[in-house]
């Protein structure tokens, strides 16, 4: 019988720490988000179901909503933008390639919050683009760019959009175009071939890119606070705003494990899907 | 038959899409104007301004600390995990994996939230140590990844060479394995690096007070609307730091065989 | 007298499949020896053992008298060449030869020196300085067999070494093998699935089947004399015939019946009496074919029969014959050829001949074996 010793003292430092610093933590919120809150702030003594109650107040489904219209317009923008590219960018020579691929990751270099304080100012009233749209007719004198839905749709885009474009191009990378000529060849007009023999194709691409702009879209934070208006708050600014502001740990907690099932669902779905 | 310009057109646009807020950005660190957005002439005012600024320099040095403690021991942690998924098979390996997938699609939010509480309900206070903690955590998946995909293009038959040849499991381990590991090992812990830099969300949910980073300290900056040209200034030098950063990195990830 | 590298019964399991079962060989000092067989035959498991990177679950090993079955592979005086050279890829060519003398605490200009003379050996010394990565194909695996030989090993262990080249520069690197072996001088064990190379090479040969070892012997041996019907098909080609013996002629002849054929005769490869079921292989090109009957010589046998199909090689043709039952496949060589000769075709009733003694009497015989033939009997 050979000895497990080994590879249990090479999966041991990692698992443990893992455990101790991701597992154990999301237990947490679940248990706390069942104890009752501290007028002063703090977690009370004993049980409660103040916290899960309070779900039931009348914003939460609205917000629900809202986060979840907010992350799926993101991921379907991000998609129809990075099929064009992903495939322009299979398509040039390798030279080429990685050129255009080291200069879509540059920007991506600098710190996020810059990047959106960048579109804060961008984006600013009084700004370049906000008076060039005035100029033209498209935006109304009082119209605002900033402090709602589309500025955090925008800068959403913005940053999620290499992730969305990584694993597609990989995809497409891989993907043997022979196979749009065949179509063509049986038929089929370009848009068809398109839609029933490339996107098929890379599928796996296809549902990376959707996983990995969707699942951390639900727990946005940063954009919606400072791009976002009153009423294009997300979830995740809830949770902030009950911890820090409101100082209510179990209301957030509560909140926290709204969100994490939201994000677990996509996920889940993925499993069956796979297995069956 | 006339291929689609639209791949092209829409990279173009997509490309001057990803610029246009690192143009502004830059441009705006050498406009003289504080508030307008309109071009009052160059100035270096405010890198020099930048320069004065001890809260940010000392944000700095913190974001600094953090990064290289934070760097070391993910590339320790996740090299061992790395090394365990790639040559062990088992119900437990199956575990393990997944478990280094969970931080990977965990929300920062998340995350940030559940450190914070783990540290509330155990007592410790907060400080640079349980940011430190938190980033190891995060970082950990990425270096993991790193190190494995380098891990599958290792010929494994070049170690039972070195043993045919006389060399102990040590002598085998010290001469071939490590050398050829070593840069990925090294990528992982610089892709680490930028990652704890970059980060904003855990670590405002797991800091002490007095115990900012630069991304906290920005992010306050910019909440009160204090000296904003400052931050396009420190923006730019980062972007160029990072820039260099990177540029080592990829440097190192030349596979070695091709 | 031991020989010099001696297994015993050794026997590897793998869960419930056996990769080994009960196999002993006996190879002597300075041959080159080979295993040779399909994948999955044992043969790179037996070679594993033999370097110390798997352990036999039942059987011993031993070099020179020495047991060395249950040795780590650094402390075997054995060396490997491996299928993917295994070079190590951060160290140069030089680098790489002098791994194995430098762990052995050599003085320096020992290992220099030894190290030059193996370049030369293998003909690499202008690109000494260069990484593995740099070289093609033939050249890593003339590294490989030089950072192997420097140690000077008792018994030099070849996966598979020429497998990943192709078709030239194989037939290219089996001379300098059998050249190096000749100038070296100690013993090669050649593990091989393929049949020409291990003939050409080979001083012995050990034909594996499913962890067994079904005939060890010299190639003409192994060729001419093949023990069982996988030895007989799956070197080279040949025909299929069972049938009953009826008499006994003399102490080398008998004849035998074979259904739908008639009374040949056969030689007694291994004793036999009337009654006995026999299986006969008789290879194509043993033979002859003419569109007449031929004149017989003592102890030959003449069959007629229509050719089915046929393929024209140019140095040779083979034809598919239908005789009763049977489908023989015969090859004929065209030593002269005039182009205005009717040349044979499908259709065509001929007559096959072949001396008794070309036949030969199978001790085994599977009825799986004839898969691998070239167009085997129909079903």
């Amino acid at each position: 019988m050979k000895s497990r010793k080994p590879e249990l003292l090479a999966t041991a430092p990692s698992f443990l720490w893992l455990a101790l610093f991701v597992f154990v933590p999301v237990a947490i919120i679940f248990a706390i988000a069942f104890r009752p809150a501290l007028p002063a702030g703090g977690i009370g003594e004993g049980w409660s179901l103040e916290a899960i109650r309070s779900l039931k107040d009348p914003i939460y489904p609205s917000l629900l909503l809202r986060t979840v219209t907010i992350s799926f317009v993101t991921t379907a923008l991000c998609l129809a933008l990075a099929l064009p590219v992903a495939w322009h960018l299979a398509k040039l020579p390798p030279k080429w390639r990685s050129r255009i691929l080291i200069l879509i990751i540059i920007p991506f270099w600098t710190n996020f919050v810059i990047r959106v304080f960048s579109w804060q100012q961008i984006l600013h009233a009084e700004g370049a683009i906000a008076n060039g749209l005035r100029s033209i007719g498209l935006l109304g004198d009082s119209d605002r760019l900033l402090g709602n839905s589309a500025a955090v749709i925008i800068v959403s885009v913005y940053t999620y959009l290499p992730f969305a474009i990584l694993p597609i191009f990989a995809a497409a990378e891989k993907f043997d175009f022979a196979l749009l000529d065949a179509a063509r060849d049986l038929g089929a007009k370009p848009f068809r071939a398109f839609r029933s023999v490339f996107l098929p194709g890379i599928r796996q691409g296809l549902v990376t890119a959707i996983l990995i702009v969707f699942i951390p879209m639900l727990g946005s934070y940063v954009i919606p606070d400072m791009v976002g208006g009153t009423d294009s708050q997300m979830l995740g600014n809830k949770i902030a705003q009950r911890n820090f502001n409101d100082r209510n740990l179990p209301q957030a907690a509560a909140l926290s494990c709204a969100l994490t099932l939201l994000v677990l669902a996509p996920m889940l779905l993925r499993r069956k899907e796979k297995a069956g | 038959m006339k291929p689609s310009r639209i791949p092209l057109v829409t990279t173009c646009i997509v490309l001057a899409f990803f610029y246009l807020p690192i143009a502004a950005l830059v441009a705006k660190s050498f406009n003289s104007s504080r508030f307008s957005p309109e071009w009052k002439g160059f100035t270096l005012k405010w890198y020099s301004r930048l320069f004065e600024r001890d809260d940010i320099l000392a944000a700095l040095v913190n974001s600094l600390k953090v990064a290289v403690i934070a760097a070391s021991a993910s590339m320790l942690l996740g090299t061992c995990a790395a090394f365990a998924l790639h040559r062990y098979k088992s119900r437990l390996q199956d575990a393990h994996r997944v478990m280094v997938n969970v931080p990977l699609v965990l929300p920062d939010i998340l995350m940030g939230m559940s450190l914070l509480l783990l540290f509330i309900a155990a007592g410790v206070s907060l400080s640079l140590a349980t940011v430190t903690i938190a980033h190891v955590t995060f970082c950990l998946s990425y270096v993991t990844l790193v190190v494995l995909a380098r891990l599958q293009d290792f010929d494994p038959n070049i170690v039972e060479a070195a043993r045919d040849l006389g060399a102990t499991r040590f002598q085998a381990f010290r001469k071939i394995t490590l050398p050829i590991l070593f840069p990925g090992v090294l990528a992982g812990g610089l892709l680490a690096f930028t990652l704890s830099i970059d980060d904003y969300v855990v670590t405002f949910f797991v800091k002490g007070p007095g115990s900012d980073t630069l991304p906290t300290l920005v992010y306050s900056m910019i909440k009160k609307s204090k000296e904003l040209p400052v931050i396009n200034a420190l923006s730019t030098l980062m972007l160029l730091f990072t820039f260099l950063l990177v540029f080592a990195s990829q440097r190192l990830t030349r596979p070695v065989n091709r | 007298m031991p020989g010099h590298l001696r297994f015993e019964n050794v026997t590897r399991r793998f869960g419930s499949f056996t990769a080994v079962d009960r196999v002993s060989l006996e190879i002597e000092k300075g041959e080159v020896f080979s295993l040779l067989g399909p994948s999955g035959c044992g043969k790179t498991t037996l070679l594993r053992m033999a370097a110390g990177f798997d352990v036999p679950d039942e059987g011993r090993i031993f070099l020179d008298g020495v047991d060395i079955t249950r040795l780590p592979p650094d402390q075997r005086p054995v060396n490997t060449v491996f299928q993917s050279y295994a070079l190590f890829p951060h160290l140069t060519i030089r680098e790489n030869i002098a791994f194995g003398p430098k762990l052995s605490k050599r003085s320096p200009a020992e290992i220099r020196s030894e190290v030059e003379r193996m370049l030369e050996l293998v003909d690499l010394t202008a690109h000494a300085d260069k990484k593995p990565t740099q070289l093609s194909g033939g050249q890593k695996q003339r590294v490989a067999i030089a950072r192997a030989l420097v140690n000077k090993p008792k018994v030099l262990l070849l996966d598979e070494p020429l497998a990943a080249l192709d078709l030239k520069l194989r037939q290219r690197l089996l001379v300098e093998l059998d050249a190096i072996h000749d100038e070296v001088g100690i013993t090669f064990i050649y593990v091989t699935h393929d049949q020409g190379e291990a003939m050409s090479i080979s001083d012995r040969i050990a034909v594996m089947n499913k962890g067994v070892v079904e005939q060890t012997g010299k190639p003409a041996e192994i060729y001419e004399a093949p023990r069982t019907s996988f030895v007989a098909a799956f070197i080279g080609d040949t025909n299929f015939l069972d049938g009953k013996i009826t008499s006994r002629i003399d102490g080398r002849f008998s004849k035998c019946a074979i259904e739908g054929i008639g009374e040949i005769t056969i030689d007694n490869d291994k004793p036999t009496n009337p009654g006995d079921l026999v299986h006969l292989s008789l290879r194509p090109e043993k033979i002859i074919v003419s569109r007449g009957k031929p004149e017989l010589r003592e102890n030959e046998n003449s069959v007629p029969g229509v050719i089915e199909d046929i393929i024209y090689f140019g140095s040779h043709t083979r034809l598919w014959v239908r005789c009763g039952g049977w489908r023989l496949c015969a090859e004929t060589q065209h030593r002269t050829y005039q182009l205005d000769d009717t040349p044979l075709k499908w259709g065509d009733t001929i007559h096959l001949r072949w001396h008794a003694n070309d036949g030969y009497l199978l001790e085994q015989y599977r009825e799986e074996d004839e898969s691998l033939l070239t167009l085997p009997d129909e079903e």
